[in-house]
């Protein structure tokens, strides 16, 4: 079955573990694209250019910096966490992640765990729009830039952002004349707004 | 329709059994207007009877069956004529086929469903459509041309401004609003039975996607990665 497009994103991962995991799921499917970052900072800008929907993260990356993590996680409730262990870990620190492979399991461990990540993903958008959510469509199909609602609902633009993407997740609805449909049909705004 | 674990195909291959396995090979196909009746033919005999180059075809089919070209494989590839006359041929295939097609089974549905909902997804539709017609002229009229060009002369004219990152900016993504469409359909817009229409129209949005998707991957890795790299080597 013709699937959603995957963005996986590999954190501080060696050249050698970067190929291995991308030729693997290359060879799986087209669904996977693969965005190779070397620290867990550049996270955030990476996800303002790309749709991230799991990362794959060595523990070790996150080791006097899991607040920092916690913060990045709230922010993006939908991202799926999975740990690549290369050696014993502190189960402390597995407890901040969704999940873990380790280099010694086989292939079919990894794409098992990205299923799943993405069966879980679609209890996520089964469920409906919160009403904070309602909000921001309402404003966004009203014609105001992500600034504007930002300024208007007395939000960072960062939380609007995020919202949008939580949106579209959840409707399955990337576009604007899309979303706009989706408003009326769900009696958010009346025709005449559209 | 989709299995997920197809042939990766290599010359010596017949080509029926490909298609048994992977319908929508039908597509690629009829893209390279190569006719159906395949008989017992293998990919290079097919190649040679049409006199297409093996390398590009074999590039082009896999990615129907879910391979995309490895580093170096491209390296083989010096004309970009096939290339660009398989992606012509599918635009054909949208405008004149596809997407009249999809808006034609929209258009039933208003007349046999007429409501606030349908009117929506019809003008969402014809928007969409002239959207994507001005893409494909564009890249038609000239993102094409230019490439041909260059693929000639293997330089760029010094009057050129055009080049392959100006294509990349524009090559705008025109899968987002089909899949939207779909699932406007299949998750929010109910209409009431006629289940018959609804899956020719469903099926068909599934075909277009297909091929869409396709389309754009072997523009963007296929493609750009040559045309860029005979704009370096003019350099």
């Amino acid at each position: 079955m013709k699937k959603e497009r995957i963005n996986i994103a590999l954190i501080g991962h060696p050249d050698i573990i970067y190929e291995g995991i991308s030729n693997l799921l290359h060879r799986q499917s087209e669904r996977y694209f693969l965005y190779r970052i070397d620290d867990i900072e550049e996270l955030d800008i990476l996800t303002v250019k790309a749709e991230i929907n799991i990362v794959v993260l060595n523990p070790e990356n996150i080791i006097n910096r899991v607040n920092q993590m916690r913060k990045f996680r709230n922010s993006h409730p939908a991202i799926y966490f999975i740990a690549l262990l290369y050696s014993l870990t502190d189960n402390r620190l597995l407890n901040e992640f969704d999940s873990s492979i380790s280099i010694t399991d086989t292939s079919d461990v990894l794409r098992n765990k990205i299923d799943h990540s993405q069966n879980n993903k679609k209890e996520l958008s089964r469920s409906k729009l919160s009403d904070r959510e309602n909000d921001i469509l309402i404003q966004l199909v009203g014609g105001l830039s992500n600034k504007e609602i930002a300024d208007k609902l007395n939000i960072s633009i960062h939380t609007v952002i995020s919202h949008r993407k939580n949106i579209s997740e959840k409707t399955g609805i990337k576009s604007l004349p899309g979303l706009t449909i989706y408003a009326i049909s769900n009696k958010l705004i009346p025709l005449s707004e559209k | 329709m989709y299995q997920t674990h197809k042939t990766h195909i290599k010359k010596d291959v017949k080509l029926q059994g490909l298609i048994d396995e992977n319908p929508m090979l039908l597509l690629f196909l009829e893209h390279l207007k190569i006719d159906f009746v395949v008989k017992d033919k293998t990919v290079d005999e097919i190649c040679r009877d049409h006199k297409l180059d093996l390398n590009v075809v074999l590039l082009i089919a896999n990615i129907y069956n879910g391979f995309y070209p490895a580093k170096g494989e491209l390296e083989h590839v010096n004309d970009i004529s096939l290339l660009i006359t398989f992606l012509k041929n599918s635009h054909n295939y949208y405008k004149n086929d596809k997407y009249p097609e999809i808006q034609k089974y929209i258009s039933d549905l208003e007349k046999r469903h007429p409501s606030q909902d349908i009117d929506l997804i019809s003008k969402f539709f014809n928007d969409y459509f002239i959207e994507v017609l001005d893409h494909l002229d564009y890249e038609d009229d000239t993102a094409f041309p230019y490439f041909c060009r260059l693929s000639r002369d293997k330089t760029k004219s010094e009057t050129e401004n055009f080049s392959a990152n100006e294509y990349r900016d524009h090559h705008t993504d025109i899968e987002t609003k089909l899949t939207d469409l779909k699932n406007l359909l299949l998750k929010h817009i109910s209409i009431e039975n006629d289940l018959p229409l609804r899956r020719r129209l469903l099926l068909s949005l599934f075909e277009l996607e297909y091929d869409l998707n396709i389309h754009s991957r072997i523009e963007e890795e296929i493609l750009l990665p040559l045309v860029q790299r005979i704009e370096n080597q003019g350099k």
